[in-house]
């Protein structure tokens, strides 16, 4: 049973809760369920405000709007009324629609085009709309260079990734931050369009942090790459280049998820993304065990990264590798890839077969 | 990815007060991935003249291996070795016999000329000469190249500043490519001596 520490439940309420409400807890020597406690410290706090309404502590959701004043309205106000409320309550599946471009068909009536997706105009001259909307998507098409990897063991999660960007050959960048922080406990990393990675992450923060407000508890590692994974379904076939992978501790221990843009989503235990990704999984699948120490797994994942920028022309940069913990996560090193390899094999002297030698005074 | 960048390369030629050097990357890749970091572009064809060749590797030792041949017919008839100007039309010649179905090169060449005079020209694959006074480039890092020498270059310089210049160029240009780079190699050439260097550079 993980033992906790009870923080004053007052600020819980302005803070995130770190347990579900129903979970025994113990101050001292008493054993209680969490929601009791909360339940005392809310009753003692009225007291000293009795003007604030009770109805909250006996509803545990607020479904029903608070009493007011009835006042007499007519018929159709009534009405809009009702229809308001249904609108408020209806579910938001915006994320869910296809995008599929709509072709207009000859039989459609009033209600189907109220309902149906946003149609658009052709572009002018296209004969074959298809082949163009591969050719569009290809031109927009990103190679997923760069090497990020991520695993699992006794300890908690280890992230690594080179920071290297690159457009076709050139290098854009060699300082990109590829491991995103979503919130202190969870990462994900980015490979395939920077722009794609870097907006959805961030969306997906802040879907995880609605549904820690509106949940009072944090959002599993399970439940935030299934978000992202949902909404990368929905822009199937659009051109979206991303292969992420979401690390996380959460209530269950340690999790590492894949989600990529085409809709897939794996658990597993280790996973490598990008165009250096084969050289990084023949070092770290080679050195893994469960039971490595943090400094082991954290030498390894470098080691892993670096070896795949050697080989790789669009990975370099700098190595960066982070810890996730039982505490959230903590970057441990960024070390430049070329400082590394001089470490790792340093320059012999070679043998010199013609030596130029000062001809003697004569 | 174009033919040219299968193999990735960087080359640069730069003169100084009479004296050549010739610069390249040591790179060999297939597309994005590393086989060997110790590859040659740089090739003597006599005491002072080197041809470097960037592109697709197979052309470059193909079209080295044809130019040697040439050139050594060209000692047995004519006694002595070729001037540069002279090698530079060859090469010329020999890209543009196959011009419907061109070696994919861009050879650099220099070399020292009559009284010490240093004399470098790059071509592309078709066999078009630029003579250039003060540097040449070639290669995928070639645009980077430019602009890195361009800004780095003085006209008149001495050997040793000579170096340091093309070092400088060369490194900082294939910093900024993903297909050239894992080393340099530097040849500089003066009237008495020839010094080979090798660069320690990014291994990324």
């Amino acid at each position: 049973m993980k033992k906790m520490k009870v923080i004053s439940p007052i600020l819980m309420e302005v803070s995130w809760v770190p347990c579900s409400p129903l979970r025994r807890v113990r101050i001292g020597p008493i054993k209680v369920r969490y929601r009791m406690l909360l339940l005392v410290f809310r009753l003692s706090f009225l007291s000293f405000f009795p003007s604030l309404s009770l109805s909250q502590h006996f509803a545990p959701t607020r479904t029903k709007p608070h009493h007011r004043i009835s006042v007499s309205l007519n018929l159709k106000q009534r009405k809009q009324r009702e229809e308001k409320r249904r609108m408020m309550m209806k579910l938001d599946t915006s994320g869910l629609e296809s995008f599929s471009a709509a072709v207009p068909s000859a039989m459609a009536t009033a209600e189907d085009q109220l309902f149906a997706p946003p149609s658009f105009d052709l572009p002018a001259g296209c004969a074959d709309f298809d082949k163009f909307q591969m050719e569009a998507k290809q031109t927009l098409k990103h190679a997923k260079g760069t090497t990020t990897l991520a695993f699992i063991f006794n300890q908690g999660v280890i992230v690594a990734a080179d920071s290297r960007a690159s457009m076709g050959g050139y290098i854009s960048s060699q300082s990109v931050k590829k491991i995103i922080e979503i919130n202190p406990y969870m990462l994900g990393t980015m490979a395939g369009g920077a722009a794609d990675c870097q907006f959805w992450h961030r969306n997906l923060g802040i879907k995880c942090r609605l549904h820690e407000l509106a949940n009072k508890r944090r959002i599993s590692v399970t439940g935030a790459s299934k978000l992202l994974a949902n909404i990368l379904y929905s822009y199937r076939g659009m051109g979206l280049s991303i292969g992420t992978m979401i690390a996380g501790w959460d209530e269950k221990g340690p999790g590492l998820y894949y989600v990529d843009s085409e809709g897939g989503r794996l658990k597993g235990n280790r996973f490598s993304v990008g165009s250096g990704s084969p050289y990084a999984y023949g070092v770290l699948d080679n050195g893994y065990r469960p039971d490595m120490t943090v400094d082991e797994a954290h030498e390894l994942a470098r080691r892993a990264i670096y070896h795949a920028t050697f080989r790789d022309g669009a990975s370099g940069g700098v190595v960066s590798v982070y810890h996730v913990g039982p505490n959230g996560w903590k970057k441990l090193s960024g070390d430049d890839v070329s400082e590394l390899h001089y470490k790792y094999y340093p320059v012999q002297p070679t043998p010199v077969e013609h030596e130029m030698v000062d001809a003697p005074p004569a | 990815m174009s033919i040219f960048e299968y193999n990735g390369s960087a080359l640069v030629a730069m003169v100084g007060k009479n004296c050549f050097a010739i610069a390249s990357d040591r790179r060999l890749g297939v597309q994005l991935q590393t086989v060997a970091t110790d590859f040659q572009r740089v090739f003597k064809i006599h005491d002072r003249l080197y041809i470097g060749l960037s592109g697709l590797a197979t052309d470059a030792q193909t079209m080295y291996q044809k130019l040697v041949f040439r050139h050594k017919l060209y000692q047995l008839r004519e006694e002595r070795d070729m001037k540069p100007q002279t090698f530079a039309s060859l090469v010329s010649a020999l890209l543009y016999e196959k011009r419907f179905g061109p070696f994919f090169c861009q050879p650099v060449i220099a070399g020292l000329g009559d009284n010490d005079e240093p004399f470098i020209c790059t071509m592309d694959c078709l066999g078009a000469k630029e003579l250039a006074k003060d540097f040449v480039v070639s290669g995928t890092a070639s645009e980077s190249l430019y602009g890195a020498c361009e800004s780095m270059y003085k006209p008149d310089m001495e050997p040793e500043e000579l170096f340091e210049t093309i070092s400088q160029a060369l490194l900082s240009s294939v910093d900024r490519d993903c297909l050239s780079g894992w080393g340099g190699y530097v040849l500089l050439v003066t009237p008495t001596e020839v010094q080979e260097k090798i660069l320690k550079g990014r291994m990324d």
